[in-house]
């Protein structure tokens, strides 16, 4: 099997349902595609190049950011605005069709993650896969997600920088 | 018991003796035992007692409900799948269910209610255990004595049983009763039972709420037979590797029985020979023997298991139950240390020698007759321990435990650099990078690894190694040398809070001057090291909260320095007041720790205990600003003692890796109905505040859990100036953390009064922004008795 599409933590292989590989392309397509998108920044990347990236690409396509863990501090003080919340609570919002969204004006349609701590991000993706079928999933960690919907593949930090450049440009 | 229930409704006169269908009367064989029935009135209930006396699964089930329904469970499925019986494997995902019928909501309920009930069995059947023994021991009528200043002896069991304690006897009406109980919760797991995430969840509080009072019962019988500290100041006992005199016979106890080690110390002061060997222990087992006796010492927490017994400093290793490695006895052989074990929870396929001579066990043992021995006798483990690890010290000081360092370089050359030593570690870490360095002579990243129990030694990477490195012994050799720093302190466990303590800070902590209780409990899998816990300690301890601890939690905040030099014990006093930092004692200790939050509701606010549970826990939910902490929580014990925690209405705060749990208890800020109350002063539903806003929590970080701790500190009941100092506490940290005051402060402002000075003009600013009108403060909240529709939500 492909170790790039091993789960990054191979146990947490979960069941039959696996995230599909996406690359940024296809990232780019399901961005695009989407209505009302929501990218969840964790702290495992504060101020770091990746950060910037991810910022980046929120700016490109003008989706508003929640921060989790402490990561708001680390994006504040580079003058990036978000909303921080915790890494459950944002997923306990997101599996309630009814929430509002970041914005107010909807539940959102697709969640891009981000910087999250692995396992935990796994299971909060894993609670999404089960209760959220309104939402898809995407995660543009250099670690492959399995719980996701899409997932970009185990990379080392160089090629995933590049992954991130691709879509921010 | 049919007999007794009639019996009771005569007596409260729900209908006369002649009453009865004639059916009864003209059936055969009915023996009406006088005795037994009496027996069955516990003659100490005050007639004033509330309405769920020996609460069956259901009786608290619509309690359970009312918090169910403000903090719904939130599920984090681990596995997509259902594999407990052979219909399966059953796919649950996108709405399948199993061929049972289950769906995955209620999959993951009945596998938290399993693991409470796991947790839960396994403090009771150590109360078991050690109630046994110490009847056998010192008798039944042992009087339940905890001294003047404590009269509240069992807060637990008094709320659920109706029962005050006399003697150790009495104690094992309680046991009695949680067996059954444990019975039907189990038993609701089978397939084709409980169908219900709700339900599952209910019986899987009340598994937490029998782990409460399984943990009451066997400290309470320790604490009155064994002697230990009842909750008077405690002395600091030793802690740490570096604290064990490696050149004496040593003995080390594992886990949670503190029997066998009392037995070890009773024999050691029986022959004289305190002076001639060295008894530590690790986990909980540790801090019990240090109650018993505070020479022994105390290694660390669990996450020093495998690396101690790697070290071989030990020869013979005793262990009794909780939290062992099941490997235990392969890692102690490979540096040919005795295993003794000593309870029917692990045998690892030893021969049962508890009725043999001590001669004949001792000869087996030092002679490697046997690999190793059950002892079911603590007192004969006492013996057996010392004598032989007397004998083989000696031989076993020149066998080579560890490789050196030039053999770590060596072997590190193998290292086929795969990486996936970093893909199956729990938290990542990179050993690869440290094998790379070991490679060169460096060893820098395996030094970063072993201070701080960055690295807690599971072992996954060593199964993983593909040239089978021997990973964590080459971690222990490279800190060897930091072993003899490793020298620290922590103040042995002192069982109950008192009741003049409670008498004390009971009004403070609920109208919020003491900004909290703040409880650090559990486990050491921590994401991060184990200073985050001492560190979230300290925090809390220079802002004026009460910190109580327990288990490795306790440990591991005695792990840590100042600047100065001192650790958190020798900087605080161990009383149950504020900047207090009181170490109750082991996992079973933690039971005084909902105790406590009891005896505010029973002597501060006059609640009656006895079959009052509901009333009980809807105070502490509303007025107590209490937190429980298991920051490194791992176990099924864990589980049970945070879901027990949660049905008293005290929110907990848990590491990443409780989130592998499956179920947390999440409230919604934003439904404003969910946070009604029902004001019994007022006599009206009101509209509330989201406090505490959830009731069990993960947090990613420690800068999330420690603002997020403070913030679960709000009660709706604290005065202006108690909200003023937590809101301040509050925004102090967040900034500290987020760089921010906290973007929903506008919940927690009820009036103006409640802002803090010092951010008075900043917080103005942010109410008007979001239209902020002042709100009613609540003065008797409530989750019982809505009688009334929404009345009022501002002045």
């Amino acid at each position: 099997m492909d170790e790039r599409v091993i789960p990054w933590q191979p146990t947490v292989i979960a069941g039959p349902k696996q995230a599909l590989l996406v690359t940024p392309e296809t990232a780019e397509m399901m961005i695009q595609k989407a209505k009302r998108p929501l990218l969840v920044i964790g702290p495992l990347i504060n101020d770091s190049p990746a950060q910037t990236l991810s910022t980046k690409i929120a700016e490109k396509w003008d989706i508003p950011m929640v921060s989790t863990g402490d990561a708001f501090k680390s994006l504040s003080e580079a003058d990036v605005q978000s909303r921080a919340y915790g890494l459950v609570e944002i997923v306990n919002l997101l599996k309630d069709p009814d929430w509002e969204g970041l914005k107010g004006d909807g539940q959102h349609d697709l969640v891009l993650f981000v910087g999250v701590l692995y396992y935990m991000g796994s299971q909060g993706l894993s609670t999404l896969k089960h209760f959220a079928p309104h939402i898809k999933t995407l995660t543009i960690c250099r670690f492959f997600h399995s719980n996701a919907d899409a997932s970009f593949p185990n990379m080392n930090e160089g090629e995933w920088l590049k992954y991130l450049e691709k879509l921010a440009k | 018991m049919q007999l007794i229930k009639i019996y009771g409704d005569i007596l409260e006169n729900k209908f006369k003796a002649k009453e009865l269908k004639d059916d009864f009367w003209k059936s055969k064989e009915i023996k009406i035992i006088t005795g037994n029935i009496v027996d069955e009135t516990p003659e100490d209930v005050p007639e004033s007692a509330g309405p769920t006396l020996k609460p069956n699964v259901t009786d608290l089930r619509e309690w359970d409900m009312k918090l169910l329904e403000r903090y719904e469970p939130f599920y984090a499925p681990f596995c997509d799948m259902c594999c407990l019986c052979t219909y399966g494997k059953c796919d649950l995902t996108e709405g399948k269910k199993g061929a049972c019928g289950i769906d995955i909501e209620a999959q993951q309920a009945r596998t938290v209610l399993l693991a409470c009930c796991i947790g839960s069995a396994a403090h009771s059947g150590h109360a078991r255990h050690l109630l046994e023994y110490l009847i056998d021991k010192h008798g039944k009528e042992l009087p339940i004595d905890l001294g003047m200043n404590i009269d509240i002896e069992a807060p637990i069991m008094r709320v659920v049983l109706g029962k005050h304690p006399k003697n150790l006897g009495d104690l094992k009406d309680g046991l009695n009763y949680l067996e059954e109980q444990m019975v039907h919760l189990l038993s609701a797991c089978h397939t084709g039972q409980e169908g219900k995430s709700v339900d599952f969840e209910s019986k899987a509080l009340h598994a937490g709420l029998m782990d409460n009072l399984g943990k009451e019962i066997g400290d309470l019988a320790q604490i009155v037979a064994l002697n230990m500290p009842k909750g008077e100041d405690a002395p600091l006992v030793e802690l740490g590797m570096g604290s064990v005199k490696k050149e004496k016979p040593i003995v080390l106890c594992i886990g949670h029985n503190v029997a066998p080690g009392a037995g070890i110390i009773d024999y050691m002061e029986d022959q004289e020979l305190e002076d001639d060997v060295e008894v530590c222990g690790i986990c909980c087992a540790a801090l019990d023997i240090t109650r018993y006796n505070s020479r022994a010492k105390v290694v660390g927490p669990m996450s020093k298991q495998l690396k101690f017994v790697r070290s071989g400093v030990a020869d013979v290793v005793v262990v009794d139950e909780q939290c062992v490695r099941t490997d235990i006895l392969e890692e102690a052989r490979k540096n040919r240390a005795c295993v003794i074990t000593t309870t029917d929870k692990i045998c690892l396929g030893l021969p049962d020698m508890t009725h043999a001579d001590p001669d004949i066990i001792v000869r087996k043992l030092v002679n490697d007759e046997v690999e190793g021995v059950l002892i079911q006798d603590p007192d004969k483990v006492g013996e057996v321990a010392t004598r032989v690890a007397l004998k083989i010290s000696k031989e076993r000081k020149s066998i080579k435990k560890l490789p050196n360092l030039e053999e770590i370089q060596e072997m590190s050359k193998e290292c086929t650099q795969c990486g996936w030593c970093i893909r199956v570690c729990p938290n990542s870490l990179n050993m690869k990078e440290a094998v790379e360095g070991a490679m060169e002579s460096n060893f820098t990243k395996f030094q970063e690894l072993y201070e701080n129990d960055v690295c807690y030694t599971c072992g996954r990477c060593e199964q993983e190694c593909e040239v089978d490195l021997p990973l964590i012994s080459m971690l222990t050799k490279v800190g060897e040398h930091y072993v003899k720093n490793e020298k620290y302190n922590v103040r042995a466990g002192r069982g109950p809070v008192q009741d003049v303590e409670i008498r004390r800070v009971g009004a403070p902590l609920v109208l919020g001057d003491i900004p909290g209780v703040i409880a650090f409990v559990g486990c050491s899998n921590y994401p991060e090291g184990a200073d985050d816990v001492a560190k979230m300690a300290e925090e809390f301890l220079e802002r004026n909260y009460i910190v109580v601890t327990s288990g490795c939690g306790a440990m591991s905040i005695g792990e840590y320095r100042d600047e100065e030099g001192k650790t958190l014990y020798e900087r605080y006093s161990g009383d149950f007041d504020a900047k207090g930092l009181v170490n109750v004692g082991s996992c079973v200790s933690n039971a005084h720790i909902p105790g406590a939050c009891i005896k505010i509701a029973n002597i501060f606010a006059k609640k009656p205990l006895e079959g009052n549970f509901q009333e009980i826990a809807d105070y502490i939910l509303n007025r107590v600003g209490a937190c429980g902490v298991a920051w490194g929580a791992f176990s099924q014990k864990a589980a049970a003692i945070a879901t027990g925690i949660n049905r008293w209405g005290i929110p907990v705060v848990v590491g990443p890796h409780g989130t592998k749990y499956r179920r947390l208890f999440l409230g919604r800020a934003d439904k404003t109905e969910k946070w009604r109350v029902n004001d019994l002063r007022a006599g009206k539903v009101m509209e509330g505040e989201p406090a505490p806003e959830h009731l069990l929590y993960a947090a990613e970080n420690r800068e999330e859990a420690t603002v997020a701790i403070v913030k679960l500190c709000i009660r709706p009941t604290d005065t202006t100036k108690g909200r003023q100092i937590k809101l301040n506490n509050y925004i102090d940290l967040h900034k500290k953390y987020f760089g921010t005051i906290p973007h929903d402060i506008y919940k927690f402002v009820r009036t103006e009064k409640d802002i803090p000075i010092t951010y008075k003009k900043e917080v103005l600013k942010i109410l008007e922004d979001d239209e902020w009108e002042p709100k009613a403060i609540l003065q008797e909240p409530s989750l019982m008795d809505f009688k009334e529709e929404i009345v009022s939500g501002g002045k």
